[in-house]
């Protein structure tokens, strides 16, 4: 529909969805919140007791699934926290009584004691290096180790047969119903505005490419223990509110098995949307309420075979189905709308200073016995674009690596400006102006070109946590290279759609985007046509010919490198054996000697 | 003296309940968490050889033909689709478990079993009284051991699955049949945790959850061991004094979380665990 209409009102209706997309949120929520206030109203006794106790589970299967669907991170570990939450109330409410003085206690150690352990918990699962699996072992290990700790409680925690009896807030079930009803719609609401947000990319990116995001500057490891403790928060009030509308607490509400069923609920209502999980969390907890009364075991064995069956099947759960259904529809259908690209002048710290952009000292590495590099001198200073050739297994690959990620164990030093990097992680490298381009190129599959332009930018700019900027704000050198590959007209296009060339592309406009006093390149041309390996080495000179950026790229197309370079560095077996211009290394016996497979021991 | 066969049986039996769990780690890079229900169809193998009025240990040739029967089937129709996939292949896995477990509680009831005991009484050794089914139970660990390690360095299987283990890729380049090396491993795999399970008959009650209890544990050594066998009998001994020692001088309970939390701060500090030593 939109395609045809002309351009200046494609424009002009671009804002005005948006505006719209934007309040539809907030329209969805304020109706849910009229009919479940007078939901109580029509149901019985029975229906509001299950339903309040659903939309709490609801709350926890939204952490659940903002941790896993969106941030890949898989936890059995929610079922601890709402844990520590609801025993935390019902400890305090025993002690002091529903009191005003009492109910905040309560609630405050509802916040802050899951908060606390989500922090420690965050800091043991994620790590520079650390696995998924591990991970989501440490989520299994919080909630047995929780559920021991209450046993041992004795009096405190009322053993295996968890507290009953204390004071609670003062309301009916009708009361509580509407309490869990706001309080569901509240966190979706949050949740579903900070996932369309642009700091809701950078949790889909932390699952998609989590190199990436390091290597753009982001704390992948600060993001993921954050997001661990905000969401042991939210579970952990989830707790207080359980505890007062149930009058009790028992060892399995912090169990691990109610942690993998929460996870079993996210699946079926599927992973990554907001919707599906809040659903099918209330649908499975009211049915199981009202047929596992009859049908116990068949209940759950019914539950299991769906869940092993949709994980097979339809990994995006039921929601899944239902989207591809309304894609399918013409209203579904619609593109968003791309954001306006404007050219961003040039940070005015980063001028050119006197001291070398990149000194390597007797850099050495060794993987075992086997010698990788040994004796590597290196100065390269701004304005100069260095190629590092040799044949394969040279060390070249090696070398980029050690001088991206000071956590690889080297021996030597280097020093970016000045500053050395031996222990630093990838991203605070980053923060010292390097950027790094991968052999394989390294983009976030799942989102837009955008998107991931946009993460780019993230450590200069910051991302919006409640909106999508209408603007894209990039250096000129971004805009260029997005000109010349013509991906500047595919702003919407998600990247796994991308050519092998314009994911290339790509990769190096967020490369530039993060203006990095020192690029590193691994073999930028590789796989590339005649056309697109011109556009690349046209952007590599104009980028370093301002005097204030230089270029490290290993390369095999000597024809290329004989174009670009101004500097060429040979490497052969771990060593650097030849350091000079172009027409010194070109013309050099050596070369042809270490090319033709002459130079051997 | 007691604590040092109490140390050396604990060991004995968490490594024959791990054994299985490593090796499907290893091959096919998953935790299997049906891992608990393969123990419990174990275990309910030796309830149907006792109501069938048989001798209890043809128990176990019973259930590693059932473990290793269902796991071929369990390999083909839910691990293999989620090759690509393996943290889905874990929460499969658990589903399975699930499934196991209620069709068990379906067939069998929700009340604990009782077996006949494989082997009764006590043997005075080194001056004290002590089970003579946890001595059997350190033979057996050690046949199981011996006999694990013959397979992988002496059999031709046994070399595929090194292959496997240590690059896939190539080892399918070289014509190794990797998807039937799976296949196989998981079979094995859950033949030994059948196994496993009629050997806890005497010592833990059988009932359709029991497999759950020893589910982490088994989890927390295999990753601390990291496909390596080795490294997983030191790991089961390590930890398997940590939760004696514990439980006996602190307290039960700290006991029983030593394994999951010694082994977490383990793989903390050093991600590769024992694997490297």
């Amino acid at each position: 529909m939109l395609e045809t209409l002309p351009v200046t009102e494609r424009a002009a209706a671009a804002p005005r969805r948006r505006r719209l997309s934007r309040a539809a949120p907030v329209v969805v929520a304020i109706l849910a919140a009229l009919a479940l206030w007078i939901a109580p109203l029509v149901l019985d006794t029975f229906a509001v007791n299950v339903l309040t106790r659903s939309m709490i589970y609801a709350v926890l299967a939204v952490t659940v699934d903002l941790l896993w669907g969106f941030a890949g991170i898989l936890t059995f570990g929610q079922a601890a926290f709402f844990g520590v939450g609801a025993y935390a109330t019902a400890m305090i409410l025993t002690a002091y009584g529903a009191t005003p003085l009492g109910i905040a206690a309560a609630v405050a150690a509802a916040l802050v004691a899951p908060a606390l352990l989500g922090l420690a918990v965050g800091w043991l699962s994620f790590y520079h290096r650390s696995t998924p699996l591990y991970a989501s072992v440490i989520s299994l290990v919080v909630p047995i180790v929780v559920v021991q700790l209450i046993y041992a409680g004795g009096e405190w925690t009322g053993s295996s047969s968890g507290l009953v009896g204390f004071d609670v807030l003062p309301f009916e079930s009708e009361g509580y119903f509407r309490l869990a009803a706001l309080f569901l719609i509240v966190v979706t609401l949050a949740a579903w505005i900070l996932v369309r947000a642009d700091a809701g990319r950078a949790l889909v990116a932390l699952r998609d490419n989590e190199a990436r995001c390091a290597y753009l500057g982001l704390n992948p490891r600060r993001l993921q223990i954050r997001l661990t403790a905000a969401l042991a928060a939210v579970a952990g009030i989830a707790g207080f509110l359980f505890a007062n509308a149930s009058g009790v607490v028992a060892p399995e509400n912090a169990g691990f098995l109610f942690g993998t069923e929460l996870v079993i609920w996210v699946a079926l209502g599927g992973r990554g949307t907001l919707l599906g999980p809040v659903l099918g969390t209330i649908a499975i907890d009211y049915l199981a309420a009202n047929l596992s009364g009859d049908l116990p075991f068949l209940w759950q064995l019914l539950l299991g075979t769906a869940f092993v069956a949709i994980i097979i099947l339809l990994p995006g759960g039921l929601a899944d189905l239902v989207g591809r259904l309304w894609r399918a529809l013409p209203a579904g259908r619609r593109e968003p709308a791309p954001p306006r690209l404007v050219a961003r002048a040039a940070d005015p710290d980063a001028a050119a200073s006197a001291t070398p952009i990149l000194t390597v000292e007797n850099l050495a590495k060794a993987y075992g016995a086997l010698t990788v590099l040994e004796g590597i001198d290196l100065e390269i200073r701004a304005g100069e674009l260095v190629s590092l050739v040799g044949p394969n297994g040279a060390g070249k690959t090696t070398l980029m690596r050690c001088l991206s990620d000071g956590t690889e164990p080297f021996t030597g030093a280097i020093a970016i400006g000045g500053t050395p990097i031996t222990g630093l992680t990838p991203n605070r490298i980053v923060g010292l102006g390097v950027g790094r381009k991968f052999q394989v190129a390294s983009v976030f599959e799942s989102l837009s070109v955008a998107d991931c332009l946009r993460l780019a930018r993230a450590s200069h700019d910051g991302l919006s946590p409640v909106g999508q900027a209408e603007t894209l704000g990039l250096p000129q050198a971004a805009l260029d290279v997005l000109r010349m590959t013509g991906l500047d007209r595919l702003l919407t296009r998600p990247t796994r759609l991308l050519s092998h060339g314009q994911k290339q592309a790509l990769e190096l406009a967020m490369v530039v985007a993060l203006e990095p006093r020192l690029i590193l390149l691994d073999e930028p041309t590789a796989g590339l046509t005649k056309a697109e390996r011109t556009t690349i080495g046209t952007v590599l000179k104009a980028l370093t010919a301002g005097g204030r950026i230089a270029a490290v790229l290993v390369e095999h197309d000597l024809d290329f490198v004989r174009e670009i370079s101004s500097r060429i560095v040979v490497l052969h077996q771990g060593r650097l054996v030849l350091d000079g211009t172009v027409e010194d290394v070109v013309g050099s016996e050596l070369v042809r000697t270490i090319y033709s497979g002459g130079a051997h021991g | 003296m007691l604590l040092t066969l109490d140390i050396l049986t604990t060991a004995a039996i968490l490594f024959i309940v791990s054994i299985g769990l490593l090796a499907i780690f290893g091959v096919l890079k998953i935790i299997n968490f049906a891992h608990g229900a393969w123990l419990t169809v174990g275990a309910y193998c030796a309830v149907v050889t006792a109501k069938l009025g048989l001798n209890p240990w043809l128990a176990l040739p019973l259930a590693f033909a059932v473990g290793a029967a269902l796991g071929g089937l369990a390999e083909h129709f839910i691990i293999r689709p989620l090759y690509r996939r393996p943290l889905d292949a874990i929460l499969a896995t658990w589903g399975l478990g699930i499934v196991v477990g209620q069709l068990i509680t379906l067939a069998f009831g929700r009340d604990v079993q009782l077996t006949p005991n494989l082997l009764a009484g006590t043997v005075e050794i080194l001056g004290v009284d002590y089970s003579a089914y946890r001595l059997v139970a350190l033979g057996i660990a050690l046949a199981i051991g011996t006999l694990f390690a013959l397979t992988i360095e002496r059999t031709r299987l046994g070399l595929s699955a090194r292959a496997v283990i240590m690059n896939e890729t190539l080892a399918r380049s070289l014509g190794i049949d990797t998807g039937r090396v799976r296949l196989v491993v998981f079979m094995i795999g859950a033949g030994f945790a059948a196994l496993a399970g009629v050997l806890l008959t005497p010592l833990t009650s059988v009932d359709p959850n029991m497999g759950v209890a020893w589910l982490i544990g088994a989890f927390m050594l295999v990753m601390v061991a990291d496909a390596s066998y080795l490294a997983l009998a030191a790991a089961c001994l390590v930890f398997g004094a940590a939760q004696v020692l514990i439980s006996t001088f602190v307290s039960p309970i700290l006991g029983s979380i030593a394994i999951a939390v010694l082994a977490a701060l383990v793989l903390r500090i050093s991600p590769k665990g024992f694997s490297r030593a």
